[in-house]
């Protein structure tokens, strides 16, 4: 009775086979998903560093709801830290940055639209992204030495 | 052709389903497409896609925000492919981004219906999948009034056994790791919570759907 094959006895193995076939049959993946998520492959980091997510106030105990306040979050990778603070209205999101050490460069938003946008961060490392559609959000940042993406969020 | 030539060509055939389930080699196949095996990750996916829906699903996610969550866990996985140390895990790892994500998602929104969304029950026959479709058809009535009462049954059980049983209940049956991971809750709770959820869920059954 212990590790994978804790199945107790034979009769609680029928009756939770019984719920995986029903499972299958009532709340089955939709299959357009799974085709989302094998697509995922392309989108792979291949010659970009990933900024890992290292703060994201969706994460912290919000034991009182503050209301409108924006979400934040900060991504690091290689001594760059990059800080978004996202707030969305509706199905859009309006998403402020802020890279720091301040640097310029070239920001592409990656997400559920049908383009990718491509925003400048200016000489104080500043970026504003407009109007981006709520679901996966992702940004793949040029600077001048590097090239970063940072982990999938969803906004 | 020779037979070299044939086992070569063999070789290049991307693996078939019932080897992409095959819980045991999800190690070596998550190793094939980190290192650029776009059938292997396809196998990946289709191994492991039942898991991280059920960890969706046991938090009670609506639809739409259920889609983004499932969506964002592969992109995480396929930006993670280099940095997974432990390769045989990968299905805890999914799991546990699922798990996060699907917090942060409970965090922002309020926005969520309890498991086992009524919707997913009252659809509209024509929009029964095949499989669903074909039970109905046939004269296996009931069978199918047998699989819709144990549905019925598991939504009235708490919310606690909804959800254990929810993850346990994904293709192929996941390891406790893997449900550890997908319910942030310790590997040693697991089968006595199981067997208590089952016996009410028996008891539910018995009793009959209202």
């Amino acid at each position: 009775m212990n590790g994978f094959d804790d199945g107790g006895d034979e009769e609680d193995m029928g009756l939770e086979e019984a719920l995986r076939h029903a499972a299958a049959l009532f709340d089955p993946v939709p299959s357009d998903l799974v085709q989302t998520a094998v697509e995922a492959y392309t989108l792979r980091t291949m010659d970009a560093e990933l900024a890992a997510l290292t703060f994201d106030s969706l994460a912290e105990p919000a034991p009182v709801r503050g209301g409108d306040e924006p979400r934040l979050a900060t991504f690091h990778a290689l001594g760059v830290t990059i800080d978004v603070e996202v707030t969305v209205m509706g199905t859009t999101g309006r998403v402020l940055g802020q890279v720091i050490p301040a640097r310029p460069g070239e920001i592409e938003v990656r997400g559920r639209r049908p383009a990718t946008v491509t925003v400048t961060a200016d000489a104080m490392g500043r970026f504003v992204c407009e109007r981006v559609p709520t679901g996966p959000f992702s940004l793949r940042c040029r600077f001048a030495s590097v090239v970063m993406v940072t982990e999938w969020i969803i906004i | 052709m020779s037979p070299e030539g044939f086992a070569h060509r063999t070789m290049m055939i991307p693996a078939p389903r019932d080897v992409a389930v095959d819980r045991d080699s999800i190690g070596s196949i998550f190793l094939s497409a980190a290192d650029g095996d776009a059938a292997a990750w396809k196998a990946l996916v289709e191994g492991l896609a039942p898991l991280v829906w059920s960890v969706v699903r046991a938090h009670g996610l609506s639809d739409a925000d259920g889609h983004e969550v499932f969506q964002t866990t592969w992109l995480r996985l396929a930006q993670h492919l280099r940095r997974i140390r432990e390769p045989e895990k990968v299905g805890s790892w999914l799991a546990s981004t699922a798990r996060h994500e699907c917090l942060k998602v409970i965090q922002a929104s309020r926005r969520v219906s309890p498991v086992g969304d009524p919707e997913v029950f009252d659809r509209a026959a024509d929009q029964w999948t095949p499989e669903e479709a074909l039970i109905r058809s046939e004269e296996a009535d009931a069978r199918a009034d047998q699989v819709r009462q144990l549905w019925q049954a598991f939504e009235q059980l708490s919310e606690a056994c909804r959800r254990l049983l929810r993850v346990l209940m994904a293709s192929p049956r996941p390891h406790y790791h893997e449900v550890s991971a997908a319910l942030g809750i310790p590997v040693g709770g697991i089968g006595p919570t199981r067997q208590r959820c089952l016996r009410r869920l028996r008891t539910l059954m018995e009793r009959g759907a209202p």
